[in-house]
Parts: C-alpha cells; structure tokens; sequence
C-alpha cells in the first residue's frame, strides 16, 4: 500500500489551488501589505575549489575563473572565464577576492572548507576527517532563527546522491555538532511552505488546533520532569517549537502548471548523474524564490553534492558526454580506473563544472529578476545570493582566495558590479559572513553590524570595502 | 544533534588497546605523526586488557549462564525518536497493515551521526520544522486511510455493542494502550474523550463516531509518547533504575523487530510479565522466532557492512567484459541470505558467519566462484572451495565493494578489518593524500605499498592497514579468486596482529580469518557494534563488561540468537543508570 507524493500534497489541503504567486508580483497584488521584501539570503554552494589559475604536479593551469582585473565588472575583464556566464547580471554581481578561510584542523580539506564554509568554524574533534562535525552555527540559520517570522526553520536545500563523504549534507549547523537534516526532494521543500485552499482552511486549522492544543499539553509534562537531562530538554524544546499553527496568510504556492511539473523536475534529486542533480537544483531554487519572495524565509542555503562532491558526474560541455565524477577531476587524476593516473585536460574538466555551478547560479538570478516588487525593485536586488566554494582551487584543496560570488546588494547594503579583493588576513571569511548577516539584518545585539560571528579567534567585524 | 565522538574514541582505545601497535598514526594537517588524531594512542603492549583476554576459558556455549558482573548501565536519553523505518513498522503494525504505507518516504531524511555505524543514534533524532510538517501530514493521511477502510476499523475498534460512547471510550484505551506502548492514565483518557466528542465539527465528510476515530489516531500519531520512545522511570532499586515492564517491551521489540510490541508482549507487559531476566528470555526467544526478527539481523549487517556500497559495484567491462551488470544486486542478496541463514536459520555463532563455506548463489555469483549454477532463477545454498573461501569477508559483496572498476582496493579492505572487524581507531588520511596511482610494471599489492609508504602514510598503513588488506589480494575487483595480479603471482601473505594473539605469520586471508575467527577482541568488536545498535548510540565505557562478557560467551561457540538473549536480559539493558544523561 504506497501512497504516491500527490496524495500527501493532497492531504495538505492544496486540491485546487492555483494562486500564480510570483506572477502576481509582478501585477503588484502581492505584499500589498508592506510593499517591501525584508533582505535575505540565499546560499548555493560548490565543493572542491574551482579552475584558477596555478600550479601543480601536472604543471601550471591558466585562470579560467575569476575576472581579469579588480574594479568594474565587464563582459570584457569575464570574457573565457566561469564568470562570462553571469554577463547579464554584471551590474548586480560582486566577486569577492582573497577570502581567506581558517586552516583548521579538520584532517581533510573538503571536511575544512565544507564545515567551515557558512559557520566560520573549527572542528568539534580535530584531524577526524570524514567524521568531522563543525563546532558552531552556521549564518544561513542564524538569519533564519533570528529573522524569519513565526520561528520558521529557514531551508536547507540538498540536490545529488546523498551519503558519501561527510555523510552527504553537511554545510547547514543549528550549533556545534548539531547538524542540520536537508530537504533533498523539492516536493518536500514545497509542501512545507504551500499556502492552504482556504476553502478547507478553516476545517483544517481547526482540527489542527485542537491536535497542536493536546500535543504542546503532553510536551510541556514531558518536558518539565526533572528527569530529564539537558540533552533531552533541547531536542524536546526543538520539537515543542517546531509545532506550527496552520496559516491562513501564508500563500506560498506555485501555479499550477509549475506545481503539475514538480514531481518530473525534481526527479534527479538523488541522482549522481550532474544533470539530474543540477535540474533538482534548479527545481530546488525554484522553491528558494518562492520562499523568499513570500516571506516564509530569510535564508536559504543549497548544498549540490557531498562533502566532497565525491559521486556526481557532471556533463562535458564540449562533447555532451558524462564526465568523470566531478572529485576525481578536482584532483586531476583518476583513483579507480585502468587508463593512467592523470585525467587529460582536467582543468578544462573543472572549467566546465564552474560553468555549470555558473549556469545554475545564473538560473536563480534570472528567477529573482524576473519579479518587480512594488517600489520598483526586483527580487534579486532586495537580498544577497551567495554562490561561494568550500576551497580555492582543485588539488590544493586551498583555504585562500576561496571563491564568493555574491549578486544582489541586499536593498542597497553592498556594493555591486566589481571584482573586490577583500582586505584582512587568515580567517577574513568570518568577516564575510559578518558583512553578508548585517546586509540581511543580523546586529550585535546594539543596533550595530553583525561582528562577531565565527570563531572567537577570527577577526571580527565586518568588510566595509564590500559596503555600498 | 549532539554525538560523543570523543567518548567513543577513548572507549575503543581503552579496550583494545592491544591491537595498537602502529606508534605514529596519520597527523593533522601537516601529516606528522600522531599530532591532532588520536589513532596512535594505543601503542599498546600486546598483553591483551586483562578482560576480555582469557574468554576463551569459561565459553561453553551456554549463553544462560552469563555471569553479570559489575555490568551497568551507562546514562541514556529517556526520549528516543522513532527512525523513519521505526514510524513506517510501527504505523504498519497499528492498523494491522499487511504492508508498510510508504508515507515516510516524504520526511526528511535524518542527518548522518559522525563516528556511528548505524540509523539510530538518538541523540541526533530531533523533529524540526520540517519533520514535524511530514509527520502531521502523515498523520493525517494515516487517519484517513483507516477510517476510509472498513477492514482496518474492524481491526481497531471494539465490537459495536450499540452504546458508542463505551465503544469509544474502549477504542482509546485499546488504541492508545497500542500506540503509545504502555496503558493511558485516566486523565489521557479524558482528553482523548473531550477530543473525540468534539470531531464532527472537525470533519465535514465523515460521520461522527468515524470522526472520533479518525482525530485520535490524528492526534496520538503527532503525540510525543508515539514518535519517542519514552521512559519515565524513576525509582532507584540497587544500583540501577529498573524499567516499567512496558519501557522494556518497548526497548525489546524496537531492538528485535524494529516496531512497535505486538499484542502478546503488551499482554505479557499488562501481567508483568517482563520483570525478571528469564521472562524477558522466554519472549526474546519467542520474537526471535518471529519472522520479524529478520529486522534485527538485516538493519544492523546491512549497516555495520556498509551494504550500501555492494549496491554501487561497477566493474571496468574493458577488464571484466562478463561481468554481470546488477552484480551489486545479487551481492546483497547472497549478503542477507547468508546473515539470516548463519543467525536465524540455523542459530550458527559469529565464528560461522566468519568461517562457513557455504553461501548462496545465483548464476551469476556461481559463476565468479566457480561452482555450478543452479537450475532456475533462484538463489541455492551451495558449498564453496574451503581452500578459496571462509565466510562473510571471502564472499563477492565485501570484496567488490572494496576494490576499484579494475583492481582490488587494499586499503579500503583493510580499513574496514581494523576499524569495523578490530574497532581500532585510525585518524584520517593526512589532506590532500593523491589517489593511488594505476600499476605500472607492478603488482598492485606493491603499488599499494609504495604508495603508502610516506612517513605522514606508513605508521598506520604498515601495521592497521595494509597487513589485513593485503590478504585479500587473491580476490579480485570482483571477488573471484587468483593466483596471477597481472604477470606477477599473487602475495597475500604478511604478519598481522589480531587482537591479544599478537603478531602472527599468514599466507591469505583465510589464515586470518581463521585468527579473528578465534580472537576474543574480533569478536567483542562485533558485540560492541550490537550492543551500540541495542542502546541506539555509540560506544561508552559503561559498555565494557557487557561487551566482553558476550564476547566470552560468543568465542565459546553461544549462537548469535543466544547473545541476543543474554544482551537483552542483562542488566544494562534492562535498566537506566541512576545518573541522567548530560
């Protein structure tokens, strides 16, 4: 007896609905009531470094990622580079140089740039390596705990074959050790946010009030026995808080052609085959513009592959082929296979994973613009997306100049349209973080940026040079 | 999610600390020797821990007899959350479902625990937002599915006797009693009435008794004593918090099934039936003989052996062109049979499961192992060439699994000898550690060892490694036996150190399994990963005694059923530690 993913949205009371919600934007109806989106940000995330220029033991590769020189961004200082995919959204994007990550013991690059990646911190137990859990929250929950309305878990986003290094999702933490469960399929990730016909409404808030009434009883007694250890009282708190009361003016819902194709288009969610995943991936950003454009989040963040990406197989772009998987190419050789050590043209292989990460981020800044709010903005411009990498570049596994490509200045927080060498040394990172918590609204509890958020041990406070 | 990495480093380092030898494991960062890993904490002296050494002694296979020592149990959570797999049976077994309804496949999936084999970690089994919306969601369908469904009613309700408020005041308790694993106080009682009366204003489509029915199952589906396992004891009796007799049928059939009690344990658990050692024996044996019990043996092998990568084999079809392309497949079925067979089938111990020469085969796995192909589609029990084959590390899904498209993968062979079969610790590779070059002009075993053979690589590689994954080297990236890697023949011999034996001199891997086969440390590794599966969390220093008294009794030949028994008629299992959880 299965029951399909139909019934299950069925059961949420979304029969009939076919509210075009991001087409209304651009009719203005919707947001009527505040005429303005609060600043979010959304998070997409690339492991294993990117094509740059370096050298290695096979010899020296040319940069085939960041832009020609510092200052304006033109078609022409992105020209050949992973960037040029982005040249219709120039004028919103900033690159952002010489981000420095910390060298932290993690005993595996991939575990150090992953982990450390949106929490700006260490490991829980140093030099474990694929058993590494990192020691702090990370910023897309920190935005989504402190800023989203009605407690709502900001989303974490996963597209690819999960498990494998580092347990598969592994860049989103509540606190340290505490990682965070992704939403792998998108169908999932939309049931959670989908408005309620409001035909059933009022039957269905009603009966689950009474359940929630009954439920939160029965937690709060279990909750106040002295029994129980602090351990348990956290993740029964986690429970206590995560019971919601349905909404009525919730309205997340995709038309109802988008909401007919989520199933076939989110197929690939699990897929080690890179246009399966990447088309989840784009399904999944679907969901993120949805979800910020109605207010449900502040944050998203979308991790594409495991710790270390270690099964996708994304597509040449040259010959339309399945490349080998995208680890292996990071690496510049094969570890299991019969032809030779080195894998020929590699770099060029890598090149190709950037466009695709290129492509995808692109997708997502295309979904933004495409909805004006009422004062005249589009969506892209009212918050920040980040595409950023767990390393700086393949066989180093570096933890300098890791790439963040951020697009959108956050309602006017940053600075847009250049390629900016960030200042400061080792652990700058958290800074970056710090500046992307204020441009969404995060403080230091006085009214002031957001500073210190990361490693106690990094430098704090924010990237002015990244200011508007 | 909060996981005792470090906890469970120290205990495994404490018990077999023996087996250590290697000085200098993988560093940090910088690959230096020992520095950030604790892997090479346990230089040890090769004298054994002084517990679990002489087991050898009292092991006449008889399992009652376990003595309990100074067992105890360690500090646990008293609100373990079902697995979704857990929410899937017990929801089966609620409304007497012949199947499972496949609405868990909509939750979202839980996130790995570090450092732990397994699914059931309860300290990292929270309920989020997101979980919390798949669970009412699946509630809800859960509770339309059985009132839609005269059979499922006639199932859980009472008899209509024509007085509907005794039939509904019968149907929450019996229900309740059910879902929630233990009889409901008067005052749920109450509640759930109140619920009940209010219904029919609550479903537009339903009739109001149906109503009733449909917000109780509703409601105690999202209640937190159905998606946790709760315990409340609190009275201290000795040493120990003894467990209500319903928090023990809770423990037994969600370690033994995998779900929810049956009626006969509520039964038994109603007349207190559980309260001592041998009435909870008398019922494991009974739910051992339940085909349920396959729940047991197939979620932790299937685990503990990383089954989910027999499933990803794929052989180069340059190198192996007769390969057969579902060869994962049939590996994983040749796996479960054999488990279930060797523990269920026929009460064999763990030496069997490392040591038989039998398997079963299709024709396709007949073929890699050179015996005749059954008649018909069917897998057949068929015995192998003792001189190629001994158990479940000689058989096609560990092997293939660990081996690349081309070759056989040494170090991932070894790895899980020393980490999953030893439960030695061993740090992480040093970063940026290239892939093991193809073979030029070499056997692989010497492109293995060259490779490794760095001073950040050899510590570990040259004693907790590549010893136990160099006897593999007669099986091949397919698991087929040979004598020639290419124009060399083939060396699978070494020295390798197997628990308290110390050092000792092989020719293949059937010497060495014949040496874990009787090591005392083999076989207390196994009973920690069971005991860490029973308690649903990694390993913790409270454990020790259980675990090496199982591992006396499993080296003296008690069957893998009869150390089930004794696990869950011990102490630790049958009792909370008078300290709560930190």
């Amino acid at each position: 007896m299965k029951m399909n993913r139909r019934m299950v949205l069925k059961g949420l009371g979304g029969f009939t609905l076919a509210l075009p919600l991001l087409e209304s934007f651009t009719s203005k109806t919707a947001k009527a009531a505040s005429d303005i989106i609060p600043p979010y940000a959304i998070f997409l995330r690339q492991a294993c470094g990117v094509a740059c220029a370096q050298n290695t033991d096979l010899g020296s590769e040319t940069e085939k990622f960041w832009p020609t020189t510092f200052g304006a961004l033109t078609a022409g200082t992105v020209q050949g580079r992973a960037l040029d995919e982005l040249t219709d959204h120039l004028g919103s994007v900033t690159a952002v140089g010489n981000v420095r990550m910390v060298n932290f013991n993690y005993g595996d690059g991939h575990a150090r740039g992953a982990m450390q990646g949106l929490t700006a911190r260490g490991p829980v137990v140093e030099g474990v390596g694929g058993d590494s859990e990192a020691d702090g929250e990370s910023i897309d929950h920190r935005i989504g705990a402190e800023l989203n309305e009605g407690g709502r878990d900001s989303l974490f986003l996963y597209a690819g074959q999960n498990n494998g290094w580092l347990g598969g999702a592994c860049i989103s933490y509540r606190g340290s050790n505490n990682r965070r469960a992704p939403l792998h399929n998108p169908v999932n990730a939309y049931a959670l946010m989908m408005g309620i016909d409001q035909e059933v409404f009022a039957e269905l808030a009603a009966r689950q009030q009474s359940i929630n009434d009954l439920v939160r009883d029965q937690m709060t007694s279990l909750m106040t026995s002295p029994k129980l250890s602090a351990a348990d009282r956290q993740r029964l708190q986690l429970h206590f808080d995560s019971i919601q009361d349905l909404s009525s003016t919730l309205s997340c819902n995709l038309t109802a052609d988008q909401e007919a194709n989520l199933d076939g288009a989110s197929a690939g969610y699990d897929s080690n085959i890179g246009d399966e995943a990447l088309s989840a991936l784009r399904t999944h950003m679907d969901i993120a513009v949805l979800a910020v454009a109605c207010g449900y989040t502040r944050s998203v963040a979308m991790q594409v592959g495991s710790g270390n990406d270690g099964s996708t197989r994304y597509t040449n772009l040259d010959t339309g082929e399945v490349m080998e998987n995208y680890h292996y190419i990071s690496h510049r050789r094969l570890s299991h296979d019969s032809s030779g050590s080195v894998i020929p043209n590699s770099d060029l292989l890598h090149h190709y994973v950037d466009r695709h990460f290129a492509r995808a981020f692109k997708y997502l800044l295309d979904k933004l613009s495409e909805y004006q709010v009422p004062t005249g903005e589009n969506l892209l411009d009212c918050g920040v997306s980040v595409w950023y990498n767990d390393n700086g570049n393949g066989p180093g596994h570096s933890s300098n100049n890791v790439p963040f490509i951020l697009a959108g200045s956050a309602g006017g927080y940053l600075r847009t349209g250049e390629y900016i060498e960030a200042t400061g040394g080792e652990g700058n990172h958290a800074q970056l973080l710090n500046t992307i918590g204020s441009a969404v609204g995060l403080t230091d509890g006085n009214g002031g940026p957001l500073s210190d958020f990361g490693d106690p041990n990094s430098p704090k406070g924010i990237l002015n040079e990244l200011l508007a | 999610m909060q996981t005792t990495h470090g906890t469970e480093r120290r205990w495994a380092t404490i018990l077999y600390a023996l087996v250590l030898t290697g000085g200098g494991c993988y560093g940090g960062l910088d690959g230096k020797p020992g520095e950030g890993a604790d892997g090479a904490d346990g230089g040890g002296d090769g004298d054994g821990d002084g517990d679990g050494g002489d087991a050898g002694d009292d092991a006449q296979g008889d399992a009652g007899d376990g003595v309990a020592g100074d067992e105890t149990p360690a500090p646990t959570t008293r609100v373990a959350r079902l697995t979704h797999e857990q929410w899937e049976n017990t929801v089966r077994d609620l409304l007497y479902l012949a199947d499972t309804t496949g609405l868990s496949e909509n939750f979202r999936a839980d996130p790995q625990a570090s450092g732990y084999s397994f699914d059931n970690n309860a300290l990292t089994l929270e309920v989020d937002q997101a979980l919390w919306s798949g669970y009412r969601i699946a509630a809800a369908d859960v509770a339309e599915l059985a009132t839609a469904d005269a059979s499922i009613l006639a199932a859980i309700l009472p008899p209509d006797g024509g007085d509907n408020v005794a039939r509904a005041d019968q149907f929450i308790r019996e229900f309740g009693r059910r879902a929630f694993r233990r009889p409901l106080d008067e005052a749920e009682v109450s509640l759930f009435m109140a619920q009940f009366n209010q219904a029919d204003a609550l479903y537009s489509d339903e009739a109001a008794f149906e109503s009733g029915v449909r917000i109780v199952i509703e409601t105690m589906l999202q209640s937190p004593d159905f998606l946790y396992r709760v315990e409340t004891s609190e009275e201290v009796i000795g040493d120990v918090i003894p467990l209500s007799d319903y928090e023990v049928a809770q423990r037994m059939s969600y370690f033994l099934w995998n779900t929810m009690p049956d009626d006969t344990l509520l039964d038994v658990a109603d007349a207190s039936g559980l309260s001592t050692a041998d009435d909870v024996a008398t019922e494991a044996w009974r739910m051992l003989a339940d085909p349920r019990a396959g729940e047991l043996i197939g979620r932790f092998n299937d685990q503990l052996f990383h089954i989910e990568k027999f499933e990803t084999v794929a052989p180069s079809p340059t190198f192996f062109p007769d390969a057969p392309a579902n060869l994962g497949i049939s590996a994983v079925t040749e796996f479960r049979m054999f488990m279930n067979e060797m523990t269920l089938g026929r009460e064999g111990t763990f030496a069997d499961v490392l040591t038989s020469t039998e398997t079963f085969v299709n024709a396709d796995l007949a073929a890699i192992y050179d015996v005749p192909a059954p008649a018909g589609t069917e897998f057949e029990l068929v015995q192998l060439d003792p001189t190629q084959r001994k158990g479940i590390l000689t058989q096609v899904g560990f092997l293939a699994a660990n081996a690349s498209s081309v070759d056989p993968d040494p170090i991932h062979r070894g790895v899980f000898v020393s980490k999953d079969m030893l439960c030695t610790p061993i740090a992480a590779p040093p970063d940026n550690v290239p892939p093991v070059p193809p073979p030029m002009g070499k056997s692989n075993r010497e492109t293995v060892a060259e490779h490794t053979s760095g001073p950040s690589c050899a510590g570990c590689h040259n004693t907790l490694i590549n010893p136990y994954g160099f006897a593999f080297e007669n099986y091949d990236a397919v698991g087929a036996w040979r004598t020639m890697d290419r124009e060399f023949a083939v060396d699978a011999s070494g020295s390798v150190v197997v628990g308290s034996a110390g050092a000792v001199d092989i020719t293949n891997a059937l010497d060495l399994i014949e040496n874990m086969a009787a090591s005392p440390e083999v076989h207390a590794c196994y009973l920690q990963h069971l005991v860490e599966y029973a308690n649903g969390r990694p390993a913790v220093p409270e454990d020790e005694d259980l675990v090496n008294r199982l591992a006396e009794l499993s080296v003296g030949e008690a069957s893998v059923q009869a150390l089930i028994v004794e696990l869950v008629t011990s102490k630790p299992f049958l009792s909370r530690a008078t300290e709560e959880l930190q």
